[in-house]
């Protein structure tokens, strides 16, 4: 039975049989013994697949007639097929195993997923051969063999087994592998013999053959060509130069498809088509590297810069007088206390009785800690202590004199700060001694009297005085201009001013009043009211109290200006304050105002402000509402003549020293032959300084070093090293100068412009600068 | 005095900025890196002020303050120097100890960013990450109804026309004839849109013209790349890489004398020529480079003095209407490389696009139209123009596709479609969808400035200072201390990337469709959305 070749007709009576009823009577066959058929076939599907019992016993199949497709799909190890002529598309898909031998072409699809098993082509394969197949580590891998060529995407996604393409009587003579094998390619590989037109070299590369390998060739081409009865070929097929083999690339030499760098592309041809340095080589010169983020020297965006005294202190720029306050300050943490007092007399010859006791201290309502809500340093500990300071060593005189008229604060000021430039400055004044209305106005309740008059000496001393009789007339002037290189005028506002309503002629100018009460030749009544609720009548009403007043009212025609000491002594003493009020006429009774009522007054006194006195000044000194017209310097419309103080515009003691220490300056200019210069430093932005190292419930100074200690020191450098200890990158270091004095330097080649030193200075000295541009 | 900062409307709070700078005060090693690289000087060092009160057990003993400082990074509140969410300090530092956080809920200041009255002006792009391209879906998915393709495996014809194709008809008689000949580029889809030398830093223009040189020349793509309003340096114009570059003219003419004094020089004549009549992320405004930003470098470019402001008005100056802009213009440009150079404007998409196409289909020297969408990049633009004004681009587009078919010229000139493409990073899937509602070519910037140099714009009003010079990352600045920061190898390197794999994302749109000869321009059958009055709109299908 077993030898007995049975054949199953594909067609019955001229009809062809259905695939199904075909494959029924194949699987009947087997069932029933059969191992050898021969199957005549019509166009039918998948013969010769499926004989599950070949495994133990082998089945051989030969086909005649024209098969349809898939012979041999899922084909199992142990059966045969050999096809007496052509096949159809998908010859051994899904081939599990089976042997197909086709002595004719194979259209598309052969060996399509094929897994295990061998497909032996005497001819050409059409398109798609090989593709998808596999490799299962339990059988053997397939193979593919086929005499001519093979036709496009041969082997795509091919994952396992051998393919080998002869070449021989190829279809396509000039390629013999078709057009775009092997794309997807994963395992597996081919040996080809004759000419072809490239493969996937993303997926699969060719390799040398190596004596194995030509040997397994060669044994199973022998193998090949006798199951295809073209043993003759044998030697023409086997000369090894000819063959070539492809095989698949491991994922590790799946780089995708090799990019020429970029690098290599600029170098070789993007800059030799261009020119050296690329697109606009020819246009700039400017190095355009890449940098990091983070950088140093000239790439930093901005630069910290060491501005040590570059900006005034608030305190020292809120002082009319100019007095460097942080500088004192900085002497006292020095420990020398009596170098910071001293240095007030270079500012003001009146240190105690100005900034000690007499002045509102702008400088401490400049006070950066206020930024802060924190009490300003208090510059009055160390002024008080001024009265004690001897005046400093006067250089010899030049020659150069000046006439000052007036003996006043701005007077004094000026011939002080004359003298202690080495010119001679001579005082006129009405008064016996010098100090006008500090000496004679200023209640003693205000400022011990043993300080002002030990400041007014220190000033006397050195100060020339001429004591006039009787007040200056236009001509007297224009002989002091003639006698001296300058005249200055000093005069204050001493004339009262006045309302001229009925029974002015009552009235008390304050001024009038303040004087005779020092001098003790003057009382109050027991009511007294004063027009006028300023500082002025805050003190007259403080030194009334004094003499005798009892009911006190202070009247002003709108809310009243009067702040701090003065006021707060004024209501100590009990005065009342009233407006708005309009004075309508001073009766014996008192005064009468607009409204109709009556305030009764024993005394009334005036103190809405004092006026110069210019009767004596010549027109070439031009006037504006009472006040001489003066330049930045101070200088009057005549050139030869200065004017400070009052006499200028009303202001507080401090202004009147602070333009008679700036006309000085002007004049030892001119005196010279120098262009006047002054400080023109700006004041240091408040934001600049770091309050947070100072304790904020300090509300009050116990001593001079406690002052010392919290001040910040704007705008000069208090040498704390907080810098160099912040710094990331240690780029700061204090370089000592050959002066005594230190500067801080950044070494830019560590820095990065954090800007963590300036954000960190207590005292303001760094700033962040924009670098200056690249280009 | 100055006890207290002054309380103003527009004093802030640290909780009244979109982005609020986290720190952490148990990581920070205080290097300075973050203080150093800030763009807008956000964060500075802070110097604070500890009290604690040591107070005895059982009262025993006076209770006293102690008093001490540290140091940490602070975030400035003065809207001058508010953050931009830009992140560089999280970039730069060691531990990771600092990041801006974005506060929605935080609304303070953009009520109070037109101090002293000037009007917020930026860069990038509308704050809007809503994209109607996004939602369009590709529901044509060939399985078994025809060839089904292989976006792995197949070959496809990725390129597009630039440049007016004749009808049969006209073809013949111009063959007949032997008459002048429209000239047409067959170039890749996926055109890098203008942005000018002067916008763009030295380096990311470099990089950029590098990438799209390297792409044609290693990778066999022909890509294009428009110059942007801002002249193009004189190698670039002598090179053979001008083939490369679609020149841009706008209406502040800026480096076209360069161009002219170079044209007899040119080894190959440029792609094309755009004229720019608007830009879709500020319609109806025109460009202004500040005077700080033109240096030495950008003023020889452009052919001006350095040191002055540059404005590009909103319109030519010597055209009056549609029918001039688009005769006299286009006449003017083909004329100066003898008619062989397609010649086409870009205009903001807009309700009134119709109009300039009608005009172009009648004329025979108009290349195509390009047209720009609200949601388009600038460098520089006034806030409300960006935020408020301008017309989606699907609409728009597919209104003129229509028209063309209407006309039966839709093969004929083409469209090109830019503005918010790959807004979200769907470039690929954006410029498909668009391609497929009628566009032959899509134009990006935004999303070159994003995936080229990692711009760190966002719809979420991140970073957005290009107008300021002082773009972190060095691609809209011309101080060298930062555009060197920017490495143009490393550019053309991510131009190279994001073009491959758009070509790869592109096929894998494409095959499915069982498209692979030619584009699918107008396929508009395979799209749907699942808005009912966009399908309407866009007369595609209605899917859920």
């Amino acid at each position: 039975m077993a030898k007995k070749i049975q054949c199953i007709s594909g067609h019955d009576s001229g009809v062809r049989t259905d695939s199904r009823i075909l494959e029924e009577r194949i699987q009947l066959a087997v069932r029933e013994g059969a191992r050898k058929l021969e199957v005549d076939a019509v166009g039918q599907h998948g013969i010769g697949g499926r004989l599950w019992v070949s495994k133990e016993e082998p089945i051989y199949v030969t086909i005649t007639g024209s098969p349809g497709q898939r012979i041999g799909s899922k084909g199992f190890p142990g059966t045969t097929i050999e096809v007496l002529d052509g096949v159809s598309d998908d010859v051994g898909w899904l081939n599990a195993g089976a042997e197909i031998i086709v002595h004719g072409n194979a259209s598309n699809g052969a060996c399509n997923a094929m897994a295990q098993g061998k497909v032996f082509v005497a001819g050409n394969i059409g398109a798609r051969g090989m593709t998808m197949t596999k490799t299962n580590p339990r059988f053997e891998p397939p193979e593919l063999w086929v005499l001519g060529s093979v036709g496009d995407y041969f082997a795509e996604f091919m994952a396992g087994g051998t393919a080998v393409v002869c070449g021989h009587e190829a279809q396509d003579s000039k390629n013999v592998l078709g057009y775009r094998p092997c794309v997807g390619m994963v395992g597996g590989r081919i040996f080809v013999r004759g000419p072809i037109d490239g493969f996937s070299q993303a997926d699969s590369k060719m390799e040398s053959i190596d004596d194995e390998t030509w040997t397994w060739l060669t044994e199973n081409l022998a193998a090949y060509l006798k199951k295809i009865r073209k043993t003759r070929l044998l030697k023409k097929l086997t000369r090894r130069e000819e063959w070539q083999l492809i095989r698949a690339k491991t994922p590790f030499e799946k780089k995708g498809r090799v990019r020429r760098s970029i690098s290599d592309f600029r170098a070789n041809v993007w800059d030799a088509e261009l020119g050296r340095g690329g697109l606009i080589g020819d246009l700039t010169d400017l190095d355009r590297s890449p940098i990091p983020l983070i950088v140093h020297g000239e790439l930093r965006r901005s630069v910290p810069v060491w501005e040590n005294r570059k900006y005034m202190a608030p305190c020292q720029s809120s002082c009319p007088t100019g007095m460097p306050v942080q500088e004192r300050w900085r002497l006292v943490r020095d420990g020398l206390v009596d170098e910071a007092v001293d240095l007030a007399l270079a500012y003001t010859p009146f240190p105690a009785t100005v900034c000690g006791y007499l002045c509102p201290n702008l400088c401490m309502e400049g006070c950066t800690r206020q930024t802060g809500n924190m009490a300003s340093v208090d510059i009055t500990k160390l002024g008080r202590e001024g009265h004690k300071s001897k005046a400093p060593k006067m250089p010899p005189l030049s020659g150069k004199r000046v006439a000052v008229i007036g003996g006043g604060p701005a007077g004094i000021s000026i011939a002080w700060q004359i003298r202690m430039k080495g010119h001679e400055a001579v005082v006129y004044d009405m008064a016996e001694t010098l100090g006008g209305k500090i000496a004679s106005a200023i209640p003693d309740s205000r400022v011990p009297r043993e300080v002002v008059e030990a400041e007014i000496e220190r000033a006397a001393k050195v100060l020339p005085h001429v004591h006039l009789r009787q007040e200056l007339k236009s001509r007297e002037f224009e002989e002091l201009k003639e006698e001296y290189e300058f005249v200055i005028l000093a005069i204050g506002a001493q004339k009262p001013r006045m309302i001229p309503v009925p029974g002015h002629e009552r009235i008390t100018p304050a001024l009038t009043f303040l004087q005779e009460v020092k001098k003790g030749r003057m009382k109050a009544g027991r009511k007294v009211v004063i027009i006028g609720a300023g500082n002025v009548g805050c003190d007259v009403a403080t030194v009334a109290a004094g003499v005798g007043a009892e009911e006190i009212t202070l009247i002003d025609i709108q809310e009243p200006a009067s702040f701090g000491k003065e006021r707060k002594e004024a209501e100590e003493v009990g005065a009342r304050f009233k407006w708005p009020c309009f004075t309508k006429e001073v009766t014996e009774k008192g005064v009468l105002l607009q409204s109709g009522e009556l305030l009764e007054a024993d005394t009334v006194i005036m103190s809405i402000g004092d006026q110069p006195d210019v009767e004596f000044l010549p027109d070439t000194i031009a006037l504006d509402r009472g006040h001489v017209v003066v330049n930045d310097d101070y200088q009057t419309t005549d050139a030869k003549v200065f004017a400070i103080g009052d006499i200028v515009r009303p202001g507080l003691l401090t202004h009147a020293i602070g333009h008679g220490r700036r006309a000085a300056e002007v004049i030892d200019d001119i005196f010279a032959g120098r262009r006047p210069r002054s400080d023109t430093r700006e004041m240091i932005d408040y934001t600049r300084m770091t309050l947070e190292y100072f304790d904020p419930r300090v509300i009050e100074f116990s001593d001079m070093n406690q002052c010392a200690a919290e001040c910040s020191s704007c705008g000069s450098c208090r040498d704390c090293y907080l810098c160099e200890t912040i710094c990331p990158q240690v780029a700061i270091s204090r370089i000592e100068l050959d002066n005594g004095g230190f500067e801080r330097v950044v070494d830019p080649d560590k820095c990065i412009a954090c800007g963590f030193c300036a954000n960190s200075c207590p005292c303001g000295i760094w700033d962040m600068k924009q670098a200056a541009p690249i280009e | 005095m100055l006890s207290e900062r002054p309380v103003t409307p527009s004093t802030l709070s640290r909780k009244d900025l979109p982005w609020q700078v986290k720190w952490d005060i148990h990581t920070c090693t205080k290097c300075g890196r973050c203080t150093a690289v800030c763009p807008v000087n956000a964060i500075e060092l802070g110097v604070f002020r500890k009290r604690e009160i040591k107070t005895s057990m059982g009262l025993s003993a006076k209770p006293v303050n102690e008093f001490s400082t540290f140091y940490g990074i602070r975030q400035r509140t003065d809207p001058a120097y508010a953050c931009i969410g830009c992140a560089m300090c999280n970039l730069v530092c060691p531990n990771n100890s600092i990041e801006p956080h974005r506060e929605y809920d935080s609304t303070t200041l953009q009520f109070h960013n037109n101090r002293g009255g000037q009007s917020r002006a930026r860069g990038g792009r509308r704050n809007s990450s809503e994209s109607l391209l996004d939602q369009l879906k590709f529901i044509r998915i060939s399985m078994l109804t025809d060839p089904a393709l292989d976006a792995g495996r197949h070959e496809f014809e990725m390129r597009t026309l630039l440049g007016r194709v004749l009808s049969p008809e006209a073809q013949i008689k111009c063959h007949q004839e032997n008459g002048w000949k429209p000239p047409v580029r067959e170039i890749y889809p996926l055109v890098i849109g203008g942005m000018s030398f002067g916008a763009l830093s030295p380096n990311m223009w470099e990089g950029l013209q590098m990438g799209v040189a390297y792409l044609n020349e290693e990778m066999n793509m022909p890509v294009r790349i428009c110059t942007g309003e801002g002249g193009c340096p004189p190698r670039l114009l002598r090179s053979r890489f001008l083939k490369y570059v679609i020149l841009q003219i706008a209406s502040g003419y800026f480096g076209w004398d360069e161009i002219i004094h170079a044209i007899p020089e040119m080894k190959e004549d440029p792609c094309a020529i755009e004229i720019k009549y608007g830009q879709g992320a500020k319609p109806g405004d025109g460009g202004l480079l500040m005077w700080h930003k033109v240096n030495k470098l950008i003023a020889a470019i452009r052919g001006v003095p350095k040191g002055i402001s540059l404005p590009s008005p909103p319109t030519h100056q010597t055209q009056y209407s549609i029918e001039e802009s688009v005769a006299k213009m286009i006449q003017s440009m083909s004329m100066a490389w003898g008619f062989r150079v397609p010649v086409y404007p870009k205009i903001s998409a807009s309700s009134t696009s119709l109009a300039v196409l009608n005009n172009l289909v009648r004329n025979p020297f108009a290349a195509g139209l390009a047209i720009d969408g609200e949601d388009g990049g600038t460098g520089a633009a006034y806030n409300v123009s960006m935020n408020h004004m301008g017309h989606p681009i699907a609409s728009n587009l597919r209104d003129c596709y229509k028209v063309l078919c209407l006309a039966g010229a839709q093969n004929e000139i083409p469209l090109i479609a830019g503005g918010g493409i790959g807004k979200n990073g769907n470039l690929a899937a954006n410029a498909a969808a668009l391609m497929m509602l009628g566009a032959s070519m899509v134009q990006v910037g935004k999303y070159v400035m994003q995936a080229g140099a990692g711009c760190l714009g966002s719809e979420k009003d991140r970073c957005n200072v290009c107008n300021l010079g002082i773009c972190p990352k060095g691609i809209t600045s011309q101080d060298p201390r930062i555009y060197r920061r920017l490495d143009p190898e490393k550019v053309a390197e991510r131009v190279v990337d994001f073009y491959l794999s758009f070509d790869t994302e592109l096929r894998k749109v494409f095959a499915p469709l069982g498209r692979s000869t030619s584009l699918p321009i107008g396929m508009s059958d395979g799209l749907g959305i699942s808005d009912k009055a966009a399908a309407d709109r866009l007369d595609i299908k209605y899917v859920i």
